[in-house]
């Protein structure tokens, strides 16, 4: 009897299974930053359409792109940064996407079409945008910040936040010698290491999860961070002011993209969509506020969250970061050699 | 007389005990065995523009890992275990033998105390531990109140915060075994040292110790080896500022996007685990002896 009964339940088991698998095209598999879209916004959409939204985060780019190519869950949506899209559409990973299906497309700013990274405009929508700059706390920093020069300086030693990522600092030592962010050759390299070399000495923390922490706490006085992490600072405390370096700024576009392996692309485009809207935008801005490319939603915002110079900074077009290869294992081969030294 | 009785019933036993041992066999293969396998396949792998694995013969990844710049991340991940495993011998002794000592009802509650806070998610501990340690942070709110120092202690993101991290992560692993062998020492034999003239400091380190030390040799075994690979607190509370051996691993995977090196990293790593169990083990041999 014991076993007939051990039996049943495996099969009860195994319907169960099926069943869940059946269930897959009432399920949406997003694959998206951390810290990026707002529960309420994820809950609404399951509302409207009884899609289950699976929620699954990453903490950068690469680590996106590093777990979408080995395998395993079929995401039906990705959030990738412009340069990790890039990428995956030369390498034909990414479904198209079909605009006609997207009534709130129209809501997107031209500035934010036909960028580089999807120069065709076929395959990607953008979500967000934002620019890399420098917070200052100005309480405690009296003398002015115009660039990267006046950041890393010995007098701020142990007094600095970076976001945690070398691609992101080693544009910046570029920058400052005159070189293009994207120009990046071993020769360019080797010319950024003794300035680099400098600045991990003088910086406290790398946090890219929230570098506005340590900002908050009073643990260091400046930072070179994401504008959302900035916004947010400015919005506790205008002491926090926001600089975009002089020596050259670039900004970052996160897109959404529909993967080739999604099972659900219906299910991908109603979501899409659904973000687009306005009003469901103007509340992912008020959580996250970085610059927003969907126009109709920043009519929505107020003018105190449109007035905000971290999200809204007074510049015209910025240059983006473009897919590098494998120079990446030479970068991390840099910083981890550079921070290792100190 | 039955010698054929005999050796069909132990042939009998050796069966069920393999059926016993069936689910860890398979659950070892599949989680162990099998992991290790592709990770030595991809550290002799290179990657691609994307980061994708190729399987193209090379040495690369391993001469790259006897570089001077990981062999001194190797050294200094190795360092910070060696500390916090001191720390956590010299701090958890005492404890588990404590605990061990008192009464059977008193033993559990205090075990419980030793338990709790893995009732809670361990990112969510370390970030508690921010809370004390930041500049206005409870601890130095603490000491200037009491006027102990007038300037806050810079501890967050420094050295001291990573081990002080590090030993309350792992401490429990050390005081939970040493409680377990302190539990079954013999009270006669420490009696009995005494009465054959041992001081307390003799009978300590001559009996006591000595019929504890599996417990010690496996708390440091919990301790250090996975001390070696944290690289979750040696970010959070230390800022990331100097790389570990688990960071620089972690690294290979996401940002650089060269599997192949980190999976050579891996596997040297779990070489110099096994060396150290080895090593462990021959140490308790001796003391058999």
């Amino acid at each position: 009897m014991k076993t007939l009964h051990r039996i049943l339940a495996l099969v009860a088991l195994l319907g169960a299974l099926v069943g869940t698998l059946r269930a897959a095209n009432k399920e949406l598999n997003l694959f998206a930053w951390s810290e990026y879209i707002p529960q309420e916004v994820i809950d609404g959409f399951t509302k409207e359409t009884g899609v289950k939204v699976n929620y699954e985060t990453f903490a950068s780019g690469e680590e996106m792109l590093s777990k979408m190519l080995a395998g395993g869950t079929a995401y039906d949506i990705i959030q990738p940064p412009d340069y990790v899209a890039e990428a995956l559409i030369r390498a034909s990973l990414l479904a198209p996407i079909d605009y006609a299906k997207l009534s709130n497309f129209k809501n997107i700013l031209p500035e934010f079409l036909k960028m580089p990274h999807d120069p065709t405009q076929e395959y990607t929508v953008p979500y967000m945008t934002g620019t890399v700059g420098i917070v200052v706390n100005t309480e405690k920093v009296k003398e002015p910040i115009h660039g990267f020069k006046d950041v890393f300086t010995p007098a701020h030693a142990n007094r600095i936040v970076v976001v945690n990522d070398n691609r992101e600092i080693v544009s910046w030592a570029l920058q400052t010698l005159g070189i293009e962010a994207n120009d990046l050759t071993p020769e360019n390299l080797e010319k950024a290491k003794p300035v680099l070399a400098e600045w991990v000495k003088l910086i406290k923390v790398y946090d890219s999860d929230s570098p506005k922490t340590a900002l908050l706490n009073g643990e260091v006085d400046l930072g070179v961070v994401w504008s959302g992490e900035a916004a947010l600072l400015y919005k506790e405390n205008p002491k926090f002011q926001y600089v975009l370096p002089v020596e050259g700024a670039h900004q970052f576009v996160d897109l959404l993209a529909i993967p080739q392996q999604s099972k659900n692309r219906l299910a991908a485009h109603q979501f899409i969509d659904y973000i687009l809207r306005p009003e469901v935008s103007k509340k992912i801005s008020e959580a996250f506020p970085y610059t927003n490319p969907n126009g109709e939603a920043r009519k929505l915002l107020t003018d105190a969250e449109r007035g905000n110079p971290a999200s809204y900074p007074p510049v015209g077009k910025l240059g983006t970061f473009r897919h590098i290869g494998k120079i990446s294992q030479a970068i991390d081969a840099l910083m981890t050699d550079l921070k290792n030294a100190r | 007389m039955r010698p054929t009785s005999r050796s069909f019933s132990s042939r009998r036993a050796g069966l069920r005990a393999w059926l016993l041992l069936l689910p860890m066999l398979v659950w070892l293969a599949a989680f162990v065995v099998v992991p290790m396998g592709i990770l030595l396949v991809y550290s002799f792998c290179q990657r691609d523009d994307l980061g994708r694995v190729v399987f193209v013969f090379s040495w690369e990844n391993y001469a790259r890992v006897f570089d001077p710049t990981y062999l001194a991340i190797f050294g200094r991940s190795v360092a910070y275990a060696a500390v916090t495993t001191v720390i956590c011998v010299a701090a958890g002794y005492p404890v588990g033998y404590y605990i061990a000592r008192r009464s059977e009802k008193r033993r559990n509650q205090l075990l419980l105390l030793v338990m709790i806070p893995f009732w809670t998610s361990f990112l969510v501990r370390t970030y508690a531990w921010i809370t004390i340690l930041k500049n206005d942070g409870l601890l130095n709110g603490m000491l200037q109140y009491t006027k102990l120092i007038s300037a806050p202690l810079d501890i967050m993101y420094t050295p001291a915060a990573v081990i002080i991290g590090l030993v309350y992560a792992y401490l429990p692993f050390m005081i939970l075994p040493i409680y377990s062998s302190a539990e079954k020492l013999d009270n006669a034999l420490v009696e009995a040292a005494y009465d054959l003239g041992a001081g307390p400091v003799r009978s300590f380190a001559e009996v006591i110790v000595p019929l504890t030390w599996p417990g010690i040799a496996a708390g440091m075994l919990l301790v250090f080896v996975p001390a070696i690979g944290m690289f979750a607190i040696t970010d959070l509370m230390g800022g990331a500022r100097v790389p570990m051996i688990g960071n620089v691993i972690q690294n290979q995977f996401f940002q650089a996007r060269n599997w192949p090196f980190g999976a050579a990293l891996g596997v040297v790593f779990t070489l110099l685990f096994a060396v150290s169990y080895a090593l462990l083990q021959r140490r308790r041999v001796w003391e058999e002896e």
